[in-house]
This record gives C-alpha cells, structure tokens and sequence, in this order.
C-alpha cells in the first residue's frame, strides 16, 4: 500500500471530476474538520486499486503485510495495465454527494437501470438543466437515493425531442452490481 | 607472461607454487618472491609498469595511488552521435524512484488543475451544442417556411379548381377559339361529316 504518484494523481482526479463539480476538493480537505491531520482522509494505493480511507487507518494498515491485506476505506476504482483509471461502483458513495449533473428516474425505470440496462428517456422523472452530451452524471431515485453513475447520450435540449423509447444516458456502474458481480467485486 | 625460472631454481620453488609466477604478476607477493627469486636471465615487462617493479626490486611499497580515469568530457572528445533512451540517463541529486503526493497542498494543486482543465472542456462543450442548436433552429425555421409557402401554393391551386374548370382555364388566352374552333368543327374548315336519320 502506497500514496498515489502524481500521473496517477492527477488520472484519478480528472476521472473523479467527471462527474463532481467544484466541490470535489471536500473530499480532500472537508471545511468541517479540525484541522487534526490524522482525522484527514487520503487516497491509497494497493493492488492497483485506490481507497479513500482516513489517514489514521491508512497509518494503522502499515502493520499488516502486504499480501494479507485485502482492503481498507472505501474501494474507489482501479488502474488498468495501460496506466487508465476505472471507477467501481463502491464509489458511488464518494461521488454522488458532490455530483455535477444529476438524473432522476421513476420507480418504473428503476429495475430496468439496476439490472444492468440504459436509462431510457420515458423513465426520466427529473433532469439537470444545460447539460451538455457524454458527460458524466450521477443517477439517482426520485427520493435522491444515488443507483449509480453513467454518461449521457443527449444534452439535455436535445433529449427534450427525442421519443421515449430512446437512450438519454448509458450507464457505467450501477448498485445492481453488488449482487451481480458479487464474485469479482472485491478480487484482485 | 610468466617467466620460466632455471631448472635448478625449480627444484627449490615447487613447494611454494606461487613463487613461478613472475615478478609482474601482482604487487602483494612481490617482495618475498623477488627475494627468493634466483637471477633470472630475462624479465619480461609491460611498459606501463616497468617502474613499478624497479621499486619492488628497490625494497619500496608499492604506491596505492590508482591510475586516474579520465571521462570524455575532460579528454574533449567529441560525442557520439546517438540516441539515449529516456530513463537510462539518470539525473544526479534527484531522488530514485517515484514521486509521491501525499501533502494536502500538493493534491489540491493537481485538483484545481483538474477542474479548470475540465470546466474549461465543459464550457466549450456547452457552447458548441449552443452553437449548434442555433443552426439547427435556424435551419427548421427555413425549412417550415419553405413548407408554408408550398402549401399556400398547393391551398391556391385548390382553391381554383374548385371554382370550376372555366376559371382555371381563364387565364389562357387562346383557349375560347379553340374551343370555338372545336364547336365548329375541324381546324382546316372543312365541316365534320354527319350521319343523320331523317
């Protein structure tokens, strides 16, 4: 386990602010803390996967070898071999609070999304306003609980024309996935 | 290189194996061997190191004082003409291996190079699609008064023909003598041919 490079750094960031907005930098100095620098939480590096753990925790996992530590914090996503970075759906939890765009979709749309399906325009309670085509947003029940995060297909003015049967957002992660890909979730 | 001792000297030298090596062949056992050593007709040397063993022979320690290498740079030689392939040039006083952001600082710094760097996309993405539904619109807009001005078009032929057939032709100006000309009969005067019953 190790603190990430700056290439890497900046990968992981530039995939994160995908879908957040300014209010990324909360996650690396939240406003509400006390200044103490092991209440901080950091990213870490293990198995080329990054968590976003608390630094006191971070600190404590030094104990444990290498090989027999198989996870800490929170699982935000992994490097691939070409240097690319993949957010998991475990860090939904991390993004969805500081969302750029969101998308709302009604309870009927709501199975179809978590098994694994696109968001279809007829299953769009509610939209971010100016949202421009292939970026990312976070997609949400009507009662703001976060299902998971994907890339929209239209802009906004755009979907408005659309018919409803078509695809306003292509889904990348979604919860479903706990249950689905249960197995390889949490193997290296 | 070594040289042979005489064969009487052999005798004497074959319970110490070391001693057929010749004088040049290291300083640290020179003394002794050269002390045991019987005259020897002939010595070969290498001409670099021809002093050295005339001070052994003189009794003196060998000087420690390693031979100075010269790099290229202080010989002035001109370099050579190739490619080094990046990470085999190692840069002096930096630190090995990779660099790690771990201070708040650091990673804020490469956070707002981030954010801008994307704003900045997102900004553009925006006003392109602006852009683009603007000539999208203009372009509807033309094609649904293309549309309009056919239709009027189309509403007015209509509109003619329902009032009749007489007022649509109306317009053509040769068209009552024609259709004199066919009451009366052919266009070349002579009367149509009749059959009637009495």
């Amino acid at each position: 386990m190790r603190a990430l490079t700056d290439v890497e750094t900046q990968t992981l960031f530039s995939k994160l602010a995908n879908y957040t907005g300014r209010s990324l930098t909360q996650l690396i100095a939240p406003s509400d803390s006390t200044g103490d620098d092991d209440d901080r939480h950091v990213f870490r590096l293990h198995e080329s996967r990054v968590y976003y753990v608390r630094l006191s925790i971070a600190n404590l996992a030094t104990s444990i070898a290498r090989d027999h530590l198989l996870s800490l914090g929170t699982c935000v996503g992994k490097f691939t071999k070409t240097g690319k970075f993949r957010l998991h759906i475990t860090a939904l939890d991390v993004i969805a609070p500081h969302a750029r765009y969101k998308l709302w979709i009604k309870p009927n749309g709501e199975m179809p999304f978590l098994y694994g399906g696109n968001v279809v325009k007829a299953h769009v309670g509610r939209w971010s306003e100016d949202c421009p085509e292939h970026s990312g947003v976070v997609i949400l029940a009507m009662d703001d609980t976060p299902l998971g995060f994907g890339v929209t297909a239209r802009s906004t003015a755009e979907a408005r024309k659309l018919e409803p049967t078509s695809v306003v957002a292509f889904r990348q992660a979604d919860v479903g996935e706990y249950l689905r890909e249960e197995d390889t979730l949490f193997t290296t | 290189m070594a040289v042979r001792p005489p064969p009487s000297a052999a005798k004497g030298s074959r319970s110490n194996p070391k001693a057929r090596k010749s004088a040049t062949a290291g300083p640290s056992t020179l003394k002794s061997k050269v002390s045991k050593r019987p005259s020897s007709k002939q010595v070969k040397t290498k001409p670099g190191v021809h002093s050295q063993t005339l001070k052994a022979s003189s009794g003196a320690k060998p000087s420690k004082r390693r031979q100075k290498t010269y790099t290229d740079k202080e010989l002035k030689l001109p370099a050579l003409n190739m490619i080094t392939p990046v990470g085999v040039e190692k840069p002096r006083g930096k630190k090995k291996g990779k660099v790690f952001v771990d201070d708040k600082e650091g990673m804020m710094t490469i956070l707002a190079l981030v954010n801008a760097e994307k704003e900045g996309q997102i900004e553009s993405k925006m006003i392109k699609a602006r852009q683009l539904e603007e000539i999208r619109e203009a372009r509807r807009m033309e094609m649904e008064k293309k549309k309009e001005k056919k239709q009027a078009e189309l509403d007015q032929v209509k509109k003619d023909l329902k009032k009749g057939k007489k007022r649509y032709d109306a317009p053509r100006e040769n068209g009552p003598e024609v259709d004199k000309q066919k009451a009366d009969g052919r266009k070349n005067g002579k009367p149509k041919k009749r059959v009637s019953f009495a």
